[in-house]
């Protein structure tokens, strides 16, 4: 087990990139802290994959350095990093059994036929595959090879960490559930740091202690579920998390205020904030609606899509704006009619650039 | 319910019907009948060629000798031809240059081979001798040996078919997904085990194929028999189809050639779908 720090890391499949757009992942600085579960959000081709890569050393990176636990890896093997990954696809050693998978990596450390019968128990009793040891392993469901490559990684005593790409998405929406379930178990149980891979934000949020989210080869923030959800750090993050996305409305500059023409907000403070390129976030779970009042902002319903326990609603403000709002009422809502949209202060994020403020 | 558009079937039913069920029924019939050179025509005989087919050691000693040469030389095919294709899949640079040179041999006509391997093979006159005697062997009897004849014929048809178990393979490796190979590395196999692990299982539907498709092919080695040793000497490179070929088409003992035709085709039938479901067992497992 490690900490693992990334120092300027970075990574172009061009031998000569030429500026940072040849960059799949641009240099970053980050640490991975001993233990716990972390997931790298974002969407395809974002870079998630070649982080991932590099981290295990199935890449060497062509720009700065690896640090496990201080000590610099960034050109030594896979084998000698000790790092278990898996893959999107379960691979398992077809012609072997279950034991036979479970124990071939100590098979190739040249463990003790022992020894390897004690751990390959320990583990196969943690995944809950014992009593399926000696079947043939290519007979087993998808989700019970993607424990064995799993286990594989989870064999080793020396692991400095699990990383997981994308695991779960060839498996039954049931079965990701509870193998989730059984990740975050392990992870108690043995203390291995876990990096999960994954474009679907709510397998993130609900398997990680800290999230990182990727853009375009760049890491867009980290930190916890809440944070990112209530204080995305720009738009893209802010869009990214949460579903529906984060709404954004146009603002204008009025002496010290910030007026949101769409809620009728106007008492925003402006503090330092240059005008231009100002918007204003708020998540859809964040306002709700009553029937229209003398004063406030009103809204036109455009569609409302029920989602069983939560209402989605899409909204056109007065001045044209479009938003949604996401809803717990129970009551029915008529496409076409006006309601009155309110919002609490402090959900109301200020984005200038796109960046928070 | 026959429709007008079933009509423009009949062109190629019919052409099917009389290039491959005629004959087939026809040699039925024949191989019941005594038709030779000195009585040709279709009289009745019951089972008497086959009877005669039973007892000719002749025919079963072919069919001996076609199994050995058959698995000597599909075996050296098999694994010349995964090496030469583990060499150009890794390495692909020069690959490309390689890859139309093996596919000479395959591309070249039979007789034309068989007839510059006869002159390599050359006793006296033959380059083969004469590089040997360089380094003070021989001069070694390829042709007019037992065993040189034998094993002149196995190094043409390895020769000849190598480049054809090269492609397949290397068509297989290129296919190949690349997952595993990272799975592997992160388990920290060396490169044998994840040859023995990764490549070969990954490989073996394809290595079947090629395999059972080399031995239907070598069941029928006749022309380079033909050419090189006309089976002899003796009968020391005598094939089945060579066999029936003597029988048939220079004795014109058509009713007995048509039983041996007949028996063979059927043995073959079973041996190779035999071989088949063997290699499944062994090399995929059992349940598939």
């Amino acid at each position: 087990m490690a900490e693992i720090a990334l120092k300027n890391l970075g990574h172009s499949y061009f031998a000569n990139p030429k500026s940072e757009e040849y960059y799949a992942l641009k240099p970053v600085d980050l640490v991975w802290e001993d233990g716990k579960t972390y997931a790298l959000l974002g969407p395809s081709g974002c870079g998630k994959t070649t982080m991932l890569n590099t981290i295990s050393g199935l890449l060497h990176p062509s720009h700065g350095q690896l640090l496990f636990d201080g000590r610099d890896v960034t050109q030594t093997s896979t084998a000698e990093r000790n790092i278990a990954q898996v893959f999107q696809f379960p691979v398992i050693y077809t012609t072997k059994t279950v034991r036979g998978n479970l124990s071939f990596p100590l098979e190739c450390r040249n463990w003790d036929p022992k020894d390897i019968g004690k751990r390959v128990a320990e583990v196969s009793e943690l995944l809950e595959l014992d009593d399926i040891l000696d079947l043939p392993a290519r007979r087993l469901t998808a989700d019970q090879k993607q424990l064995i490559s799993l286990g594989r990684g989870l064999v080793r005593d020396d692991v400095s960490a699990v990383l997981l790409d994308e695991p779960l998405t060839v498996i039954d929406p049931q079965m990701k559930f509870s193998l989730r379930r059984k990740l975050r178990e392990i992870n108690r149980q043995t203390g291995i740091t876990m990096i999960l891979v994954t474009h679907d934000q709510s397998e993130a949020m609900s398997f990680a202690d800290e999230v990182v989210v990727m853009n375009d080869g760049r890491v867009q923030q980290s930190g916890r579920p809440e944070q990112l959800f209530e204080r995305p750090e720009n738009t893209f993050v802010g869009y990214f998390i949460g579903s529906p996305p984060i709404n954004l409305f146009n603002v204008d500059v009025r002496n010290d205020s910030l007026v949101c023409p769409a809620l009728d907000l106007s008492d925003i403070p402006r503090g330092q904030l240059q005008p231009g390129s100002l918007q204003i976030g708020v998540r859809p779970e964040h306002l709700s609606f009553s029937d229209p009042t003398d004063n406030g902002a009103l809204a036109t319903v455009e569609a409302c899509e029920d989602l069983g326990i939560d209402k989605i609603l899409s909204l056109r403000a007065a001045n044209g704006e479009f938003f949604k709002v996401k809803s717990r009422a129970r009551q029915k809502i008529d496409i076409g009619r006006k309601l009155a949209i309110s919002v609490a202060a402090k959900d109301v994020l200020v984005f200038q650039d796109g960046k928070l403020a | 319910m026959l429709k007008p558009k079933h009509f423009f079937l009949l062109p190629a039913l019919i052409t099917l019907a009389a290039i491959i069920l005629f004959p087939l029924i026809f040699t039925v019939r024949v191989s019941f009948s005594s038709w030779d050179v000195f009585q040709a025509g279709l009289d009745f005989i019951g089972g008497r060629n086959y009877v005669r087919l039973f007892e000719d050691t002749r025919f079963w000693e072919s069919l001996l000798r076609l199994s050995g040469m058959s698995f000597i030389t599909v075996t050296l095919q098999y694994v010349l031809g995964f090496a030469l294709a583990l060499a150009v899949w890794k390495n692909i640079t020069g690959g490309r240059v390689f890859r139309v040179l093996f596919l000479v041999p395959m591309m070249t006509t039979p007789v034309v081979m068989s007839v510059i391997w006869r002159t390599v093979f050359h006793e006296s006159l033959g380059p083969a001798n004469d590089l040997l005697s360089m380094i003070g062997i021989g001069p070694v009897p390829w042709l007019s040996s037992a065993s040189g004849a034998f094993i002149s014929v196995v190094i043409v048809e390895v020769w000849q078919w190598t480049p054809f178990m090269f492609l397949l393979l290397l068509a297989g490796l290129v296919s190949l997904p690349r997952e595993p190979y990272l799975a592997a590395a992160i388990d920290g196999a060396s490169p044998t085990r994840t040859f023995w692990q990764v490549t070969f299982p990954l490989m073996a539907p394809i290595s079947i194929g090629a395999i059972i498709i080399r031995l239907i092919e070598a069941s029928k080695i006749m022309d380079t028999v033909y050419v090189m040793t006309s089976g002899g000497p003796g009968t020391a490179t005598e094939t089945p189809s060579y066999y029936i070929y003597i029988r048939g088409l220079r004795d014109f003992q058509v009713g007995y050639s048509a039983a041996l035709s007949l028996a063979y085709l059927v043995l073959m039938i079973i041996t190779l779908t035999i071989i088949a479901k063997l290699l499944m067992r062994f090399l995929v497992g059992k349940d598939d």
